[in-house]
């Protein structure tokens, strides 16, 4: 038994990996087999986190071409692991990374709306929220008032977004892509 | 195209003397035959070979079906629009392997690919059902659980199925395939009552995931042949693909149909994009592991299922009905298993009722140029 494979199996006991998800990781090539476990390892990745993580990486090498070990080495996903954050804020910026690759178009147009957002420039008693995944078309919005007269002021931020067109602009960015 | 060859046929006791075994027996001489009780497929275990799935297509069971054939089309969940259309499986399972197919969940623990010998019911079952309603128009298929036609030279249903629909004013059949198997419709006259349709993706797709199928060359000239025997056609862009080039893809696959049938003796063009319940999406991952299907952006919807997201989605579909509207612009189209959001994204409205979409297919003036 080579050492890469006495470390993942070692990996998986401590983890209690189910034997699927360990037999996928030892599917692939060593060297990505060899760089899933550094990044598995510092991440202390279980069963679904795992799984999630083999299924991006699968679906963005089949599509992107290229290799595991490629893309566990681009920058934006190496660096988090060695920044001096927390298990749990490493994870997110990994897997936030990781799902940018995996979603290109998609992320692109979250970040195209919350920029939107952003310069909609309504204050913080007004809130504008998207369904998940922008899967929908319809935008959430709530606004806070402790009295009348914050609640016409309100109003009217939003009546002169309305009347601007950037509200316009926001909505249609649902069918942009 | 793949022919199908059965490594085994296993009949149930009491059915080896009706039409269908008696045809299969007749064509494939050489496949070991078996006599099994009543209900053996369910009292079997699913196969414990690497890909059980697989293994049971090739395992072909006669028996007979005990419950109604004719059933309400499953796509109309609620919350999507729904064009009111009717089933009915004579074989459950199809010989083909496509890699996105809901069978392999559906039929996951199903170790047969069977065929049902009591066809004389299933027409009992329609007349009944067509002939007391004369007021309204039937679309019925039998594409659902199978191909309609890739078995058809071994089986052949047609002969039961088209004369019975030319026979009928008020019904539509629909015989939805992946297959050039259109041999047997050739010399039966539909009169303008049977729609063949095809399942059309751009070629590099049929080649790398439609396994066993036709090739996209395969199906054209099969479609420019039933349409010269006098069937309506029928094209269905669903699952509706999104990869690098899609839009070539599509266009060039749009272009070269149009250019090769006449788009006045069309029915009905549908699309609807690939949807894929996280089951099968696994059962996927492990059958066809180079697949690249998986790999678009989908994402889950309200309904459970995941399709590509939803602003490329649209972008999809508003380009290649922009397409088809082009080169067939008469040619009534609608999607299957879409939310109201999305018709009206695309179509500019949202049918009132699912009988407004059925109606539009079913118009007289459409099917009987």
């Amino acid at each position: 038994m080579s050492l890469l494979h006495e470390h993942i199996v070692t990996y998986a006991q401590e983890k209690r990996l189910s034997p699927q998800t360990l037999a996928r990781w030892q599917a692939w090539s060593e060297e990505d087999q060899a760089a899933l476990l550094v990044v598995v390892r510092v991440l202390q990745l279980g069963d679904n986190h795992l799984r999630d993580f083999l299924d991006w990486l699968e679906e963005i090498t089949t599509r992107d071409g290229g290799t595991t070990r490629e893309l566990l080495t681009r920058a934006e996903i190496s660096q988090p692991l060695q920044n001096a954050l927390s298990r749990n804020d490493k994870l997110k910026a990994v897997k936030e990374a990781l799902r940018r690759l995996r979603y290109p178009r998609l992320s692109r147009l979250e970040e195209e709306v919350r920029a939107g957002v952003k310069a909609l420039d309504l204050g913080n008693r007004i809130q504008l929220s998207f369904p998940p995944m922008l899967e929908g078309e319809e935008i959430t919005v709530e606004i806070k008032a402790r009295n009348l007269q914050e609640l016409i002021d309100n109003l009217s931020r939003v009546q002169h977004r309305v009347a601007d067109g950037s509200l316009l602009r926001l909505f249609a960015l649902f069918d942009e892509v | 195209m793949h022919t199908y060859q059965p490594s085994e046929i296993l009949i149930e006791q009491g059915e080896e003397h009706t039409p269908v075994v008696q045809r299969v027996l007749t064509r494939l001489p050489h496949v070991p035959v078996r006599l099994v009780e009543k209900d053996w497929e369910r009292k079997t275990p699913v196969a414990s070979e690497h890909d059980p799935f697989a293994v049971g297509k090739r395992r072909l069971l006669f028996t007979r079906q005990r419950s109604p054939f004719l059933e309400h089309c499953p796509a109309g969940t609620s919350g999507l629009v729904c064009c009111n259309y009717f089933v009915v499986s004579l074989i459950s399972n199809c010989s083909m392997d496509c890699s996105y197919c809901f069978l392999q969940e559906y039929l996951a623990n199903n170790p047969t690919l069977k065929v049902f010998t009591n066809a004389d019911v299933l027409l009992g079952e329609l007349a009944s059902a067509v002939d007391r309603h004369p007021e309204r128009h039937f679309r019925i298929g039998t594409g659902e659980l199978s191909d309609s036609l890739a078995l058809d030279p071994l089986l052949g249903f047609s002969a039961d199925l088209v004369p019975f629909f030319a026979a009928r004013r008020n019904a539509l059949l629909e015989l939805k395939t992946k297959s050039d198997s259109v041999s047997g419709l050739l010399a039966l006259d539909p009169k303008d009552r049977v729609v063949v349709s095809w399942s059309m993706t751009p070629p590099e797709i049929i080649d790398t995931e439609e396994h066993g199928t036709a090739s996209f060359a395969e199906r054209l000239a099969a479609a420019r042949q039933v349409q010269a025997a006098g069937y309506k056609l029928g094209f269905h862009f669903d699952p509706l693909i999104e990869y690098p080039n899609w839009e070539e893809g599509y266009r060039d696959t749009i272009e070269r149909i149009f250019s090769t049938i006449d788009a006045r003796r069309v029915a009905w063009v549908s699309v609807g994009s690939l949807r894929m319940t996280p089951a099968l999406r696994t059962a996927v991952r492990r059958r066809f592991p180079r697949t690249r299907i998986l790999s678009g952006e989908q994402v889950a919807c309200g309904d459970g299922k995941w399709r590509t997201f939803q602003a490329l989605r649209v972008k999809m579909y508003r380009t290649i009905t922009g397409w088809l509207k082009e080169a067939a612009p008469t040619v009534p189209m609608y999607m299957c298993m879409e939310t109201a959001a999305v018709w009206e994204k695309v179509f500019g409205h949202v049918p009132s009722s699912d009988k407004e979409v059925a109606r539009t297919l079913t118009q007289p003036n459409l099917v009987g140029v």
